[in-house]
């Protein structure tokens, strides 16, 4: 265990040409997304809600929040759920995650940082092969969905859906 | 001179005048009973010609006819059998309806039987005669039905050819070539005429070989045209032994392709099951990525490794479901392949065996059949018939024992004409063709 990543492993996918990694401390599992309700008046970026473990979760496009154009035909879905306390919500995701182990991962320069991503960059992750961006997942959620108690709906300016 | 006349008719005029006027009044009396006489006679004779004439025609009906009369009128009655037939002058009254009710009966047998009916009587006579034949008896004295069938005029020349001595044209031995080369005849050949001949046998057998075989070849006929609902059939209602080579191969590449169809079915059926598969697998592959994802975070190893088997069996299904879907859609692609390749064979082996045939459709395998078989019937028939003409034809003279080279000069063994074919086997010939009359 590579006590100096502060991760015991993460869960890595890839969403078109990029590579993300969530952390094992923040994922709370991976579940089927092929039936997903759909809810009205929401941003586009929203696919809806899925149920995991007796919870409804809301579960976000994260390609589509980011432009990301994922290439092939529409195949099966998965929704890898983060938590945070009490706090749950999905990231929509095209291919199930793999679990990748701290051992194996260790931090990338700053360099290779995407500028891009700007403020919603966290960290890069990397492997031997392959290297990975985490996400502030969360304050993609709060720019969509805010917190209960916030002032009013609104998105932030790191939101590149539309 | 006047008056001198005068008195010359006066003075001679008075018993001459008397005398005139009695002549002339017996004779105009003799002359009225001769009319009335004869006015009388001309009544009489009307009334007796009249009343005469009138008992003939009221007596015509119930009078009997002459014998002779009667076998004529007989005999026309067999010209009946035409629809456009019309009783002749001789036939009134009683003998005209029984003309027409004859000709009307025999119109009806005519057209309502049929050219397999026909040949099948044919057939019958045909086989009667030949077995009667072969036992060396008459068939004309065996088999009286045999005396008014188409092979009665056959038979007739059986029986005579049998009882004179003749020179055939037909092959029929070593003594036939006796004197062709110049050669003397035996003493003893030709043989007398009151001694049997021993070509009439060898001629009554070459005969009924040929009966044997025209049997034969009817019954073939009969079996092509309308026996092949008796032959075994396959399931489809169709005889495969009349199937011509391209139906055949049709039938060969749709067995082929009906195989190939199930069986993509079956890959199908397969493909759909291994879908089912890839989502258990999916299923599991979840399964041990949350038992990992929990016992990374937990930190347990014994969690850990009851994660990692579930990975590996899950990865060891997903290995199986990827084989067996691979191996499905390879499987599928090389019967869609051999399909093609199938259906491509079948269109070459179809050209290939029309242009072997001449003809881009080939006739059917019945019509042809048939049409080879009709055609070897009528070559026995003309052999049959040329077996019958030698003795009719060949005979010399009326006198065997002109001599030897009377008897050489008409040793022939080219085949007469063909318009010089004789009455008995025009009859056969005629005979086998649908529809003709058999009926002498």
């Amino acid at each position: 265990m590579n006590m100096n990543l502060g991760t015991r492993g993460a869960l890595t996918f890839r969403l078109g040409d990029f590579s993300f990694a969530v952390r094992v401390e923040e994922a709370g599992g991976v579940l089927d997304a092929e039936r997903l309700a759909h809810l009205p008046c929401v941003a586009e970026s929203v696919a809806g809600v899925a149920a995991f473990r007796g919870e409804m979760v809301p579960v976000v496009d994260l390609a589509v929040y980011l432009g990301i154009e994922t290439q092939g035909l529409p195949g099966p879905r998965y929704a890898l759920v983060l938590t945070r306390g009490v706090d749950r919500f999905a990231l929509l995701i095209p291919e199930i995650p793999k679990l990748v182990l701290g051992r194996d991962l260790r931090e990338a320069p700053a360099s290779a940082v995407d500028p891009e991503l700007g403020e919603l960059f966290e960290s890069e992750l990397e492997t031997d092969q392959d290297h990975f961006h985490c996400l502030n997942y969360w304050k993609i959620f709060e720019s969509m969905i805010p917190p209960s108690g916030a002032a009013g709906p609104g998105r932030s300016s790191t939101e590149r859906g539309n | 001179m006047l008056g001198r006349r005068e008195d010359d008719r006066g003075g001679s005029a008075g018993p001459s005048a008397v005398l005139v006027t009695f002549a002339t009044a017996v004779l105009a009396g003799a002359a009225g009973i001769i009319l009335a006489g004869l006015a009388a006679w001309v009544w009489v004779g009307a009334i007796t010609f009249g009343g005469a004439y009138l008992a003939s025609r009221t007596s015509r009906g119930v009078k009997a006819e002459s014998p002779l009369k009667a076998r004529r009128l007989l005999l026309m009655l067999d010209r009946g059998g035409s629809q456009e037939a019309k009783a002749p002058v001789e036939f009134t009254e009683e003998w005209g309806t029984l003309y027409e009710r004859l000709n009307k009966m025999a119109l009806e047998a005519r057209t309502s039987s049929t050219a397999l009916a026909e040949l099948e009587r044919f057939r019958q006579q045909a086989n009667l005669a030949a077995s009667i034949l072969r036992d060396g008896k008459d068939p004309l004295t065996e088999a009286p039905e045999l005396r008014v069938g188409p092979l009665q005029s056959l038979l007739e020349g059986i029986k005579s050819a049998a009882s004179t001595p003749v020179v055939s044209r037909l092959p029929l031995g070593e003594e036939e070539l006796i004197g062709t080369d110049g050669e003397g005849l035996p003493p003893t050949w030709p043989k007398p005429t009151g001694e049997s001949s021993p070509r009439g046998p060898a001629i009554a057998e070459g005969v009924a070989r040929g009966l044997r075989n025209l049997v034969q070849d009817l019954e073939a006929l009969g079996a092509t045209l309308g026996g092949e609902g008796r032959r075994p059939t396959t399931p489809g209602g169709e005889n495969p032994d009349l199937r011509s080579p391209a139906q055949l191969v049709d039938a060969v590449v749709l067995t082929a392709a009906d195989g190939i169809e199930d069986l993509a079915a079956g890959l199908m059926r397969a493909n759909e099951l291994a879908s089912v598969a890839e989502r258990v697998t999916n299923r599991a592959t979840l399964l041990a990525l949350n038992a990992a994802l929990e016992a990374t975070r937990s930190g347990s190893e014994a969690f850990a490794a009851i994660a990692e088997e579930t990975r590996r069996l899950a990865e060891f299904a997903r290995e199986a479901t990827d084989t067996i879907s691979r191996l499905a859609s390879e499987i599928e692609y090389k019967v869609g392949e051999t399909i093609t390749a199938i259906h491509a064979t079948s269109e070459h082996a179809k050209t290939s065996l029309a242009e072997m045939s001449g003809a881009a459709t080939p006739l059917p395998a019945s019509a042809r059949s048939a049409r080879a078989q009709i055609g070897k019937l009528l070559d026995r028939a003309r052999e049959l018939q040329r077996a019958l003409n030698t003795p009719s034809s060949d005979r010399v003279g009326g006198d065997p024992m002109a001599g030897p080279n009377s008897v050489q000069e008409h040793v022939e063994n080219d085949p007469p004409p063909a318009d010089k074919l004789p009455a008995e086997g025009i009859l056969l010939i005629e005979g086998l063709k649908p529809g003709a009359r058999l009926e002498s």
